[in-house]
This record gives C-alpha cells, structure tokens and sequence, in this order.
C-alpha cells in the first residue's frame, strides 16, 4: 500500500515534471522566436520609414524619384528643405570603391599577420602579437576616428604635398581608407588565425614529408587549406567596412556630388551622409536618412550574397 | 640544384619577412592610438573628472560693509605660477577647465583676504568663502571697466589693484566632469542586460538543448545570425523609430532616453550573447545531462540546476563582451539616446553615454580634442580590462572543468 | 656670404612691403605658391553661421544651397574649418569672430580689421545678430515662470548680462544699466526658485552665449534651473510662438535666434522679441597666405568658382 502510493506520488509528479517541461520549453522557445523576430523588425522599420520619401508628398515638395535617387550624382540640387533632388548614386559607388580598397590594403596584411601568428613566430611574440590583436579589436571606432581627425588627416597632408598633389586638409579616400583599414586588420586576423590553426596538421606534415620547406608549405599549402576561414573573415572585414559611421565621419571631407576615384579627393560615404546636419534637420531632409539606410542594408546584402557565392565556388580544399 | 635552393631560400625569406611587416603594421598602429590618446588627453586625466558634475554652480557676491584690504605677504611660489594682489590677499592663474576653455582658476585666498568672507547677492546663506580652484568669471566695479575671464588672469589682479572696493564678483564652482555620462553609462550596462541577458541566454539554452536538428532551427540561427551583420547605425536608426516613441508613449520621457538606448543595445547584443552562451553550452559533456536525467531529474531541473552552472563562465565571457560593446557603442547610440551632457541622470530624463559624450564634443563648438581624448583613455582602459577578465575567466574554466585534455 | 644675403632679404623685405599694402611679409610671398588652387571650406546648410556669411558676402543662394558653390568644396564644422586652415595652405574658410585664433589668419573685409570695436561701431559688415523670442503674456506654465522670464530679458539688456555675452564671445548691445539698478522691478528675483525650470531653445550656434547667460543669471534670481535644448533658428519662433508646436513637449519659454526674424516670425509682438548681441563672421586663411583683405564681392566669387586660384586675388 506505501509503495503504491509512493508510486502515485511519483507519476504525480512525473506528469507536474512533464508540464512544467513543457512551459520552460515554450519559454525558450519564446526567447528564440524574438530574437529571431528582431530582424524582421529592424528590416521592416527602416524599408516602412526609407520608403516614405518615395511614396509621399513630403509635406507639398513632392516625392522623391526613386531612379534619380538611385544613380544621380548630386548629394541635393536646390535648397535644403525646398528640394526634394536627392541622389546617393556617386555615394553608393564611393562607398564601394572604399570598401574595396581598404580590403586591399587590410586583407593581405591581416593574413599575413595571421600566419605569422599562427605559424611563424616564436611562442612568446605570438603570444605578444595575440594581445596586440584583441587589444585593438576592442578598441571601439569612435577612438580609431578621433586618432584619424588627429594624426592621419596630418600626415596624409603632408605627404600628397611631398608629391606635388594638393589634398584638401587631407580629408580624402585616402584618409578613410587608412581607418578603415586599421580597424579591419584585428578582424581579419582574427579570425584567418583561427581558420589557419585548425588546418589538419596531416596535410601540413605531407607537404613537408615531399621536401617542401617551411615557409613554402605556410603560403602553399597550409593558406590555401583554411581558405575558406580566411574568406569568411573577408566578409566580415567588409561588413564592418561598410557599416562604420561616426569613425569615417571624422575625416571623409562630405563630397557632395561626383563621383571621384581620385585617392586624395575628398568623399562621402553612405553613412557619414546619414550623421550629416543630423541636430537642425526635420521633414524630408530627416527622413532621406532611413532612405539612406535602406540603400546601405542593401548595398550590404547584395555584398555578401555575391562575396558568398563566390566563396562556395573557391571554399573547397584543393591543395596544389 | 644548388641554384635552386639558393632560389628557394631567398624567395622563403622573403615571404616570411612580409608576414613579419605585416604583425608589424598592428604593433605600430597600437602603439600610435595609445601614444596619440595619451599625449593629448592625459592631462584630464584625474579623480576631479570622474566626480565633478559637467554644469558647475554659480555664485554672485560683493564685500560686507566692513570689509577691510590687507597688506598681505604671501610665500612666493604664488607669485611665480600665477598673479598675486598683495591688497587683496588672493591669488589667480589662467587655466583650462575640464572642458578645455579658458578660465581663470583662484590659487590661494589669504587668511585676511576680504574674500574670506563675501556677502551673498543671492538667496545663499551669508557668509560665501572664496576658495582655491574656484572659477572667477567677472569681478565688476563701481567706476572702472569690468574684470571678464576672457582677458586673463593678469588683467584682473591689475584691475583689483586699481581699485579699493568692488561692486559685485561672480565665480563658480569647476564643471566639466564626466561623472552624468559616466552614471548614463553605467545604466546602460544595467539595463541592457536585463533586457538582453534573459532573452538571450533563453534562445541559446532553447537552440543547445531542446531545438532538433530542423529546418526551421536552422532558419531562426540563421536570422539570428544576421542580426550581427546590420551596422550599428541602422540599429540607431530602428531604436529611434520604435523604442524612442515607445518609452515616450509609456513613460514621462520627451525624446530619446536610457530605456530607449538600453533597449536598442539589447538587440545589437542578442546575436553575440546567444553565441557565446551557445558555444559554452556545447562544451558541458552529454554524460552530465544523461547522468541527471537518469538520476530522475526532469529536463527542466536538469536544465538549470545542471548545464546552466556548467556553462556560467560562458555567460559572464558574453556579459563582459556585451559590457565592452556598451562602452564602446556610439553610432547607433547618437541616434537611440541623444547627444545630451547632463549631471542629474534620470531613467527617462535625456542623457548620454561617455562615448556619445566623445562624439558630441568632436562635434560641438570648439570641439574638444583633449578631454575627449581624456575619455578615450577611460573606455580603452574599461575594454582592456574586460579583456583580461575574461581571459582569466576563460582559461581557468577551461583548466578547471576539461582538465589537461583542452590544454 | 651669409651677412650679404641677410642684408639682401632685407632690403627686399623694405621695398617689398613698401610697394605692396597687402602683402604681410616677403618671405611668405617668395615661398607662396599662388597657382595653387583655393580649397572652399564651408558649414553645412543648417548652420546659422553659414547663413551669416553667404548673406554677408551678397550670396544669399548658398545659404541654403550647396549646388550653387563650386564644385570639391568642403562641409565641416567651426573646429574642423580652424584645424583645416591650420593645415591646409590654400583653403578658405568662415567662422565667428570669438573662435578665431593664432593658427589662422582673419582677412579684413571690405577694409576693415575684424575687432569688436569695428562691429560695435558698425564698420565691419560681416556679422549676424543675436536675437531672443518669448512667449505670449500669460502663455507659460506659471506666473513665476514668466516673471523669472522677463527679468532675464531685462538683464540681457544691463552692463552686467553684456559683461557676461562679451565673456563668452558675443558683441553686446550698448547699455548703460546695471542689474543693480533695475533688479528692484523684478521681486520674482528676491525669493527661492530652486525648483523653477527655464526652457530655452533656439539656435544652436549662439548655444555657448545663453549658457553663459543662464548661468550668471541663476545665482541672481534664486537658484531657478535652465534647461537648454538648441536645434536651429527657426525654432526660436516654433517652439515659443507657434500654436501647433509651443504646447507639445518641445515647447519652450525663451527662444533665441542667430539671423533677424522674418516672414511669419514677425507677426509676434514687438514687446516679446528683440536683439541681445551682435555675432561677426571672419573669413580666414593660412597662416602663410599673402592676401589680409578681401571683399564681399572676392568671396563670393572664391565661393562660386569664379576665382579658381590665389593669383586671381594677390594679381590684382
């Protein structure tokens, strides 16, 4: 008679167990969901306000033309709020072009970095050089403009003087792209670093068994195996690129038509357009910044789709 | 053969001097930011900052009625650093506030000095002290052309000597400290991780331990997983469309405030705080929740009496991350919270975070290079330091729980 | 050898500067490149600065257009443009009176030297006024607000609240009152308002003048507090006069404004708007360049393209 009781009790609170199991899991369940929501929410509110230029009257200026906002080449043609001629076409070329260039200049030395980490240093530089990394990648942006508006826009000046260019106080693509570039290098290291460390160490050994030298296997063999980490960190390495707004603000210049692919020109990209007259502005000339940001999350997505596609193409390990 | 391997060898020294240059690149341009922030900005660096309210407090005064000049002899080195009225027993020096403007800051009062005692022209209790680093803004005279700190110390202690009374002297405590953005800040941290920390910890043990291996898990990581690739901006931008007139609808707040900030850095943080909740939780071993759930334990029980403790450090490493990322936010938070310096931090009130304070004031006129640089150094040394915690966290833990098989 | 070149720089130097009014010193003019062209440095169109200047210079178009100037100009703000022209040799840029500093140089315009004396007596043309807006009589959130609210108005206009807009870079208008003497039409002031909130808004570029003000009038009128929240001229009338905006949460009960009142901003009473100061714009070059004067018309035309280089004004 105990036992059975005991036995009920225990069903008991087996079943009790099995609800309250159930409401947890629907909780879980509830904080995934609205995490996974939250993008929807961010897409969905800026496509709802970035729209609105396009569709409404903008309080009697008219609607903005979505074609000629699209590829025009000036900023605003007429006044500020009695125009409604706004173009970001040079900005999403300028913002491009940047992005590329400062991948050319973080990529390779990031990977570089990397594999000297990685593979080439002695143990305690590595380690050095491994803090040196996380350092700077937790140094926030703002610090990376404020050291930008201090020391670059100086030197950039002063050296395009040295060869006889005529920089405009050094705001200049240049100068973007050396922040830029500076504050992708940790990224990119990082994350190669880890890409080249977990390449299979059999492969490593097999190039060296054939006669292959330290070095040559490192840039043969060992990089083209973790091929696939490195290029993800290229993407993120342009994400960041492509998203940083109060850094670049600092020391782009704020070109306002053309496009231009002169490196000591000054320029605009999509988000320092965004931070621009941000306090006295109200109506259209506000509202033109959640179109911007539409065209940014654009330009983004499109850039990682293609950069993806051609990372499935040349992700797979070919060892030559 | 042998020319081959010369070859060899010099094209090997090459390729591994160029990844050489490049680690160098890194090490160089550390040592640049900390050598450019330190130089420009360690000069605020002091306890004063931290402390001080940003607005200072006012007085205005004049002399009582029997006041009395003295022929006060003071010791000389306020004589060599600033300017010395033997008349009036005081002693002033041009300055820089905590802001960077001109002022000009009193050294030394005189135990005789008439402004050790000064009539209060206000509704302050009699009788008002001057004291040292108190900012004098103008001292005006019954018949003579007004002292203004604009035109220095030396102009003022030459004006004071000319005269044998004065008709009123108005002076101020020294603002220009951090210490609103500071508790602004702070807030944020709270408040975002309550916001987040939940929420996100929830989905990553929902994706570990109950989520099977569908398409549509797959689909919600995924969307998680954007999250991370939206620039901050744009998440400003979001906060200041919904959270701003959210928190403005339910609360007395009339624009952007730390509930609307915290509530815009809650969802930046979500994608990285549910991976690193995530990764911890992949590392606590299957034997654990087996042994439990043998053990009679239910799946909630084991759950949260079991891997939840097993993966504690790894919800500390993405708290600290996520503090670091609050320190250190400032694009989404310009929109999301405003630009506003403010001393009295409400939860609804405006204010701002220190490093919304960097760029309010790059962007204001003058701008300031030095104290923002100043709060540069504070937030790198706040990051550097979350760095290192969670460093030692993360190696203990691996020590602790995996033994030498993680080593 | 050396001797003989310093005797013949400095004979130069003397014919040089004795030829030429303009040109400050021989030395820059050997090393200045004139053939270089002019970087146009300017604010952005929300700023009252920039209103100022374009207006100053007959070139009102740009105060609100940048499609009119010549094409690679460069928008910054006031600290940007002094930091750019300590830099940069051949950029043109404007900024108000108070922030010009000893890395720069300021040009005379039309003649006249740029000092507060020149704009106090009305021969320097390069400036903008400073201009305060409150709200109707008996249209604020209490009796004691409004009190507090026009003794402000009268201290603006005493020696000791221009001592205090001259301290912090403003030209204040001529007065010969203390607050002393008039502090006894005002008895709001003689009692404790520390709970008493002021909110003050308007232009943002004169932000750094009602702060200073509020400030220096607090401890004069019982410790009442001001909350300033600055975001453009045009607000100075919105936020205090205009029925659809006063009443919202942005309402506010001083209003100030960095150009003259116009259009419908005007149809408030005169009792409750006027002057406070006088603000001057100084057009500003490298230290190193030749030219200290310019005119309306050579700035404009250096703002438009006509002017594409410096020999177009040290040829002259």
């Amino acid at each position: 008679m105990e036992e059975l009781l005991k036995w009920k009790e225990q069903m008991r609170s087996t079943k009790k167990n099995r609800i309250t199991d159930k409401i947890t899991q629907h909780i879980f369940l509830g904080t995934a969901l609205l995490s996974a929501s939250f993008i929807f929410i961010v897409v969905g509110i800026i496509f709802v306000q970035g729209i609105r230029p396009f569709v409404t009257d903008n309080q009697g200026l008219g609607s903005v033309n979505l074609w000629s906002f699209l590829t025009g080449d000036v900023w605003l043609i007429g006044a500020t709020f009695a125009s409604n001629l706004y173009s970001v076409g040079f900005i999403i070329v300028s913002t491009l072009f940047i992005a590329l260039l400062s991948l050319l200049v973080s990529f390779p030395i990031g990977v570089l970095t990397a594999l000297f980490i990685a593979k080439v240093a002695p143990k305690p530089l590595a380690k050095i050089l491994r803090t040196v990394i996380e350092t700077l990648a937790a140094i926030p942006s703002i610090v990376y403009g404020l050291f930008g508006a201090g020391i670059i826009l100086q030197v950039v000046y002063d050296v395009s003087a040295l060869f006889g260019y005529q920089s405009k106080g050094g705001n200049s693509i240049i100068s973007v792209v050396l922040v830029l570039a500076l504050m992708t290098i940790p990224t990119i290291t990082a994350i190669s670093e880890v890409a080249i460390r977990s390449v299979d160490k059999t492969i490593e050994h097999g190039s060296l068994a054939l006669g292959a030298s330290n070095t040559q296997t490192n840039f043969k063999v060992v990089l083209a195996s973790a091929k696939s980490g490195i290029f993800t960190a290229a993407i993120l390495g342009i994400g960041r690129t492509l998203g940083e707004a109060t850094a670049v603000s600092l020391v782009a210049g704020g070109r306002r038509a053309g496009i231009s692919f002169d490196i000591f020109d000054t320029t605009s990209t999509l988000t320092t357009i965004m931070l621009e007259g941000l306090k006295e502005t109200t109506g259209l000339d506000y509202d033109i910044r959640f179109s911007v940001g539409l065209v940014l999350m654009a330009v983004i997505l499109l850039t990682n789709l293609l950069l993806n596609s051609v990372k499935k193409r040349v992700g797979s390990v070919h060892v030559r | 053969m042998f020319d081959n391997l010369k070859k060899r060898k010099l094209s090997d020294g090459f390729m591994q001097a160029l990844t050489y240059l490049s680690s160098t690149v890194s090490l160089v341009t550390l040592l640049l930011i900390f050598g450019f922030i330190i130089s420009k900005g360690s000069s605020f660096l002091n306890l004063n900052l931290i402390t001080e309210n940003y607005e200072s407090q006012g007085f205005v005064a004049d002399l009582y009625a029997g006041y009395e000049l003295c022929d006060c002899n003071a010791s000389g080195e306020y004589l060599e650093d600033g300017f010395y009225s033997k008349k009036w027993g005081i002693a002033l020096v041009d300055s820089t506030d905590l802001l960077g403007k001109n002022v000009v800051e009193v050294l030394y009062v005189h135990q005789d000095s008439p402004f050790q005692q000064l009539h209060d022209k206000g509704i302050g209790t009699d009788p008002i002290k001057m004291k040292t680093d108190y900012d004098i803004i103008r001292i005006a005279f019954e018949s003579h052309a007004t002292a203004l700190s604009r035109h220095g110390a030396a102009q003022m202690i030459e004006y004071l000597n000319a005269n044998d009374s004065i008709r009123e002297i108005e002076f101020q405590t020294a603002g220009g400290g951090i210490k609103g953005s500071l508790i602004t800040t702070l807030y944020l941290i709270g408040l975002t991780l309550l916001f987040a920390l939940p929420i996100g910890v929830g989905a990553a043990i929902y994706l570990n331990e109950y989520a099977k291996p569908t398409k549509s898990t797959k689909i919600i990581r995924s969307l998680i997983e954007t999250l991370t690739g939206v620039p901050s901006i744009i998440y400003g931008l979001m906060g200041l469309a919904i959270f701003v007139p959210l928190t403005v609808s339910l609360t007395n707040a009339t624009g952007g405030n730390i509930i609307s900030g915290a509530m815009t850095l809650a969802v930046i943080l979500l994608p990285i705080i549910i991976r690193t909740t995530e990764e911890s939780l992949k590392v606590v071993p299957d034997e654990y929740r087996q042994a439990s759930l043998a053990l009679g334990a239910s799946k909630t029980q084991t759950t949260f009496q079991v891997v939840l403790p097993s993966a504690i450090p790894g919800i500390m490493t993405a708290t600290l991350l996520a503090i670091g990322r609050i320190v250190g936010e400032s694009a989404a938070l310009v929109f999301a919270i405003g630009t506003a310096i403010k001393d009295d931090i409400t939860l609804t009130g405006k204010s701002t975070s220190l490093a919304v304070h960097i760029w309010a004031m790059m962007t204001d006129e003058p701008a300031n290079i030095e104290l923002s640089a100043t709060i540069a150094i504070i937030i790198v040394l706040i990051t550097i330091l979350l760095n290192i915690i969670i460093k030692i966290i993360s190696t203990r833990y691996l020590k602790r729980k995996l033994g030498s098989a993680y080593e | 050898m050396k001797k003989v070149l310093i005797a013949l720089v400095g004979l130069l130097t003397l014919t040089l500067a004795a030829c030429s009014q303009t040109s400050t010193s021989a030395t820059t003019l050997v090393t200045y490149d004139g053939s270089k062209n002019i970087t146009v440095y300017t604010r952005d169109t929300t700023s009252g600065t920039r209103t100022g200047f374009m207006e100053g210079i007959g070139f009102a178009e740009a105060a609100t257009s940048d499609s009119v100037l010549v094409t690679g100009f460069l928008i910054k703000d006031n600290t940007a443009i002094l930091n750019a022209l300590s830099i940069d040799e051949y950029g043109v840029g404007y900024v108000s009176l108070s922030s010009v500093n000893s890395t720069v140089k300021g040009l005379h315009f039309n003649g006249v030297a740029p000092t507060e004396a020149n704009v106090i007596n009305d021969t320097y043309g390069l400036k903008r006024p400073f201009m305060w807006m409150i709200r109707p009589a008996g249209d604020y959130p209490s009796t004691t607000v409004e009190q507090i609210v026009q003794a402000f108005i009268a201290f603006l206009a005493t020696s000791d609240g221009g001592d205090i807009i001259n301290n912090a870079g403003a030209i204040p208008l001529p007065s010969t009152q203390t607050w002393d003497q008039v502090k006894g039409n005002h008895a709001v002031c003689n009692q404790n308002n520390s709970g008493v909130v002021l909110r003050i808004g308007g232009s943002d570029s004169i932000q750094k003048v009602a702060e200073a003000l509020t400030k220096a009038f607090t401890p004069k009128c019982g410790n009442f507090s001001a909350e300033h929240d600055h975001t453009g001229s045009s607000d100075a009338y919105k936020r205090t006069n205009d029925p659809a905006i006063k009443d919202t949460s942005v309402g506010k009960d001083i209003g100030f404004s960095s150009r003259f009142f116009r259009g419908a901003e005007l149809t408030v009473a005169a009792s409750i708007r006027g002057q406070l100061a006088w603000d001057a714009i100084v057009a500003i070059v490298h230290l190193n360049n030749p030219v200290s004067n310019v005119t309306a018309d050579d700035l404009k035309n250096m703002y438009n393209g006509t002017y594409r280089t410096w020999n177009a004004l040290i040829n002259r």
